[in-house]
């Protein structure tokens, strides 16, 4: 397919364009199959508009036609939440205009999207895609290699689609017992290593839900796998990301939960944390509250009450406060998942090394922790950022889980000013990379779709780019002092604050 | 009366000090006449060291012989003290009542405060109403300082000089004032210079039911406008609240009478309103249940923020008129010593960068609350927690908080354009309720006066004016702004106070850490500016030489 064809009117003159915080300006729009450009006339100084396609989440069009007047108006609504007015004059070109957008924004094949065409100077395609493999990432953690190697098991991902080829395991757990384990588990994603507390020789290790079913299957293999985890020590915590009443409804559907008379020596707790649809209608309300513009304080606060959001937030901190707790303060193991072990567990494992390891808090650690808990792990970014917030589609899989996670790193930055490598500005770039960007990271559902499309030998990694020197720079927090103490958050409610991100008006627009 | 009559026990050994945050501690516990006092035995350090004045209200509980006593206090901190002995207990906690809740103010600490530092210059004497006139006088001459209330004849609560305009003779001032609540006829209250615009202040004007004028209470304002120019009032009451203050005798003004101004109603709240939202807004934040849902609907049901969102919304009204309406306006609510005090200062601080800076903030405070007579001992005999002890009418109100609050919420989106940081608002929150010094006492300049503060007590000035403490309340991140500043008043941008409300319920070790971080870098980065600059010009006066005179 050729971008042309969805092109019927690329250039139109005399296009006024308003945004929040600019004065309107009159200049030329210019539609290419990934941009809408606008360049001012004048073309002073100033750089041409670029806006991403990709980044527009829903549009609204209003056209006049009188003898006298022709003319049209386009609003976008983009996924990074900022709003944009374009008023073209002609109404056939404003009607153009806007289905080549409709058409262009929604295109779905990945090798067509944009981060397939980028190619700036500074970067170069022979590079290493990404920061890190497992086996780098095991080969730094000298500690860990007597108990645990890497297993190269899943190395044609037959054993699970959503794993990276290698995950590190016990090292008295063979390939086979792994196989074998994979099958009685959601998505074949069988325990793994996610972190290893140097202090107490603990861990934490994530999975998807075991698949007992209704009549209590179990696995010896997953059982010993899980033994070895806690080999010698009396006690492991399993954190079950749902509900108890949750866990025992998937049994129904042929999921489940690790039973006690089953798992000798681990204690199961549930903590339920919302995902999915539940999650993207909170995140919708949310930014309709942010967007309110009837200046009533009752109004806002009850609007934001009623998004949930700050509820979603404390939880997931809370949660991830308790995963840490277990490992630190008590020296047990923790396992975490809740169904796929996709999402929730990877947002509980990730903040839970937020707080304990100060490696992950630097600006490349918090990158390769990403890395790792989030693109290798599998989070099926392409599904949960199809849309934001403004979206009419009807939702499918979206989510804003990635984006919770940014909320709360944010909320423990802000709590602990001096602890994080890295400041605001990185975590807003982050929210808005993940919805549209012209780096190849956030594309695809998993590991596994990246090879199979080519993404990591035909686009660019955004980890990469953001640690070159001068974007290192600016993302950098500059009373960063380095703690090796974790870090506690308060989760009372009073000491978690709404942040300005969410608000249309506020978002920055450093990007365009 | 003596201080001893009321210190039955004046000294408990062994009594535990519970705070939040911070270890406990073991210690002696001290009454005087001023103070509780607990130290621990080993060192020999104060560890608390509290005014009476700035207890809101005690609870005391028993186990076996085990006291406990819980002291909640107006700057919002609760501390927690275990006693040993019933009796002990049970005297500490009379004693304190007792002394918390003095009726004579001359029985006060600040008579009895001696400063241990050196006064290098008397707060008292800071900031003059003849020194303000002239700057005043510095840009315009239309304006005169009158001596009509000499005596505090004319209104018990103004000072005795007040700026007028210079057309209007004293006569007329008393007439007018004869006219408006309280004798507080309008006067000039902040002279802009960018278009020679004011804004006055005033009591509502005594109408009544049957439509009463005052000749001269139009002659007055109406010297104010320009030829052929509208003036705006704005009244701080809705227009209900202001037609029911009729039938009490007060009232509005008329546009029959006052043809040439527009008048504007806004809903700032009176002040027993105002008392029920602080009490709330502090028990929301104290409230443990961890419950997201909770604190946002208890939050809400404050009602702080809206507050603070209708103070701020009134005050650059009155700022846009004078800015960019190039229009005269005068403020009133019904007393004129509440609602228009805040909504004339913070107009103030959107307009003119001087109210910016750590001197000309505290110019301000003196000139419209102070001066202006705003009864700080009354509003500010009970904070949050002292619901329901007091038997007369109520007249506690958090008035000056919530001015301070909106303050805050403008330096927050503002933070380069004071010269002040948070620090200084939050001192003057503690002083204005419990202080040594003597600055916040009585209700009135005639009060003050007849007290003989500023021959017996300390200015509070005299101490925040010391250059070590200067330096202690400046935001290093201040660069001199100029401009007219407009905040936000989308609810979204008004934030929760932390510094003042979640105080005592967080660690503020992190937060700390990060000021000081941030203010060795700023001073870092200052140091490094110089060296360039020396640099600089080591170099150009190399240049600059002879070259032949450095061959050799």
């Amino acid at each position: 397919m050729e971008f042309s064809e969805h092109i019927k009117t690329a250039n139109v003159e005399d296009v006024v364009l308003r945004r929040p915080f600019y004065q309107p300006t009159k200049g030329t729009l210019c539609v290419t199959g990934h941009h809408l450009i606008f360049s001012n006339r004048g073309g002073d100084s100033a750089r041409p508009f670029l806006l991403l396609l990709r980044n527009i989440d829903a549009i609204e069009k209003s056209v006049e036609n009188l003898p006298s007047v022709s003319s049209g108006t386009i609003t976008l609504k983009c996924k990074d939440l900022c709003v944009l007015q374009l008023d073209i004059p002609g109404m056939e070109e404003c009607l153009n205009i806007a289905s080549s957008i409709e058409s262009l924004s929604s295109l779905e094949t990945v090798s067509e999207m944009y981060p397939f065409f980028y190619r700036p100077p500074f970067l170069s395609l022979q590079d290493q895609w990404g920061l890190s493999s497992t086996e780098q990432h095991y080969a730094q953690m000298k500690e860990i290699h007597d108990g645990w190697r890497v297993s190269q098991v899943n190395r044609d991902y037959s054993v699970s689609p959503s794993y990276p080829p290698a995950v590190i395991v016990p090292h008295s757990i063979d390939d086979e017992t792994l196989v074998k384990a994979a099958r009685f588990r959601q998505g074949g994603r069988f325990p793994v290593l996610c972190y290893y507390h140097r202090e107490t020789g603990t861990v934490i290790m994530r999975s998807s839900q075991p698949l007992s079913g209704a009549n209590r299957k179990r696995c010896r293999e997953d059982e010993l796998l899980l033994q070895a985890v806690i080999d010698g020590s009396e006690l492991g915590y399993i954190i079950d990301t749902r509900s108890s009443q949750q866990a025992q409804q998937a049994r129904m559907t042929g999921g489940g939960f690790e039973s006690k008379s089953c798992y000798r020596g681990w204690k199961r707790l549930h903590r339920q944390l919302e995902k999915g649809k539940v999650l993207q209608e909170s995140l919708i309300k949310l930014v309709e509250a942010c967007g309110d513009q009837s200046h009533s304080v009752d109004r806002w606060l009850s609007k934001l009450e009623n998004s949930k959001w700050l509820s979603h937030v404390q939880t997931a901190l809370s949660t991830a406060g308790l995963v840490a707790e277990c490992v630190e303060r008590d020296g047990h193991s923790v396992l975490v998942h809740g169904s796929e072990g996709t999402d929730t567990s990877l947002l509980v494992s990730s903040l839970a090394q937020l707080i304990l390891d100060p490696d992950s808090r630097t600006l490349a650690g918090f990158l390769g922790l990403l890395e790792r808990e989030w693109v290798q792990a599998g989070h099926p970014f392409q599904q949960r950022c199809a849309h934001s917030a403004y979206s009419h589609v009807r939702l499918r899989h979206e989510a804003p889980v990635f984006v919770l996670l940014l909320d709360c790193v944010w909320q423990l930055a802000r709590q602990f000013p001096l602890a994080m490598g890295f400041s605001e500005p990185l975590l807003l770039r982050l929210a808005k990379e993940v919805y549209a960007s012209d780096y190849g990271t956030f594309l695809c559902n998993s590991d596994q779709e990246r090879c199979v499309t080519g993404v990591k030998e035909r686009t660019h990694c955004l980890f990469q780019s953001l640690l070159r020197a001068n974007e290192r720079q600016h993302y950098s927090n500059p009373l960063y002092e380095r703690t090796e103490l974790a870090i506690w958050p308060s989760i009372q409610p009073p000491s978690l604050q709404w942040t300005c991100a969410f608000s249309p008006i506020q978002w920055p627009f450093d990007m365009c | 009366m003596e201080f001893a009559e009321l210190i039955k026990t004046p000294r408990v050994d062994g009594v535990v000090l519970r705070r939040p945050f911070q270890p406990t501690v073991e210690g002696t516990l001290c009454l005087t006449g001023h103070h509780l006092i607990l130290s621990s035995r080993q060192d020999n350090t104060e560890e608390l060291w509290l005014l009476h004045a700035n207890i809101d209200c005690i609870e005391k509980r028993f186990v076996g012989t085990l006291g406990t006593i819980i002291v909640k206090c107006k700057d919002l901190r609760v501390i927690q003290l275990d006693i040993p002995g019933m009796e002990e207990c049970l005297n500490i906690a009379s004693s304190i009542e007792a002394l918390s809740t003095l009726d004579s103010v001359s029985l006060m600490y600040p008579f009895f405060y001696r400063p241990m530092f050196e006064v290098i210059e008397d707060g008292w004497n800071s900031f003059l109403p003849e020194d303000s006139f002239k700057d005043l006088e510095s840009m315009t001459d239309e304006w005169r300082l009158s001596d009509v209330n000499q005596d505090y004849c004319v209104c018990a609560s103004y000072p005795p000089l007040v700026a007028v305009p210079k057309d209007v003779d004293d006569d007329t001032l008393r007439k007018a004032a004869a006219f408006r609540h309280a004798g507080r006829f309008p006067v000039l209250s902040y002279y802009h210079k960018k278009n020679g615009m004011v804004m006055m202040r005033s009591g509502q004007p005594l109408t009544g039911t049957n439509g009463r004028r005052c000749k001269e209470d139009e002659k007055l304002i109406n010297a104010t406008l320009r030829a052929g120019k509208r003036g705006y009032i704005i009244d701080t009451r809705t227009i209900a609240v202001a037609q029911q203050a009729k039938a009490r005798g007060g009232g509005f003004e008329s546009e029959a009478n006052y043809p040439q101004w527009r008048r504007i109603h806004k809903a700032i709240e009176r002040s027993s309103v105002l008392q029920e939202s602080l009490i709330k807004l502090v028990e929301a934040c104290n409230d443990q249940s961890h419950n997201m849902d909770r604190w946002l609907s208890k939050l809400e049901a404050s009602n702080w923020q809206t507050h603070v969102k209708e103070i701020l919304t009134t005050a650059c009204l009155a700022a846009q008129c004078i800015d960019r309406e190039g229009a005269s306006v005068l403020v009133h609510g019904t007393e004129g010593t509440d609602s228009t005090l805040q909504v004339t200062s913070l107009a103030q601080i959107i307009l003119d960068p001087t109210c910016r800076t750590i001197r000309g903030f505290q110019a301000l405070v003196e000139r419209e609350w102070l001066q202006a007579g705003h009864p700080f001992q009354q509003r500010c005999v009970q904070s949050a927690y002292g619901n329901g002890s007091s038997v007369k009418v109520r007249c506690e109100a958090p008035v000056f908080l919530l001015f301070l609050d909106c303050v805050w919420q403008i330096l927050r989106q503002f933070p380069c354009s004071f010269q002040f940081s948070e620090h200084f608002l939050v001192l003057l929150f503690e002083h204005a309720y419990a202080s040594q010094f003597g600055t916040f006492l009585g209700n009135s300049a005639a009060e003050r006066a007849k007290l003989k503060l500023s021959q017996k007590t300390v200015s509070l000035w005299s101490w925040v004016n010391r250059p070590q403490e200067a330096q202690r309340l400046s935001n290093p991140l201040y660069e001199a702004n100029s401009l007219v500043i407009w905040p936000s008043v989308a609810p979204q941008s008004l934030l929760l106070w932390e510094g003042v409300f979640l105080r005592w319920n967080r660690s503020s070790r992190c937060l700390d850490e990060a000021y000081e971080e941030m203010v060795h870098i700023i001073e870092y980065n200052k140091e490094l500016q110089n060296k360039v600059n020396s640099l600089r010009r080591q170099l150009a006066e190399l240049e600059t030489d002879d070259p032949l005179q450095h061959t050799e």
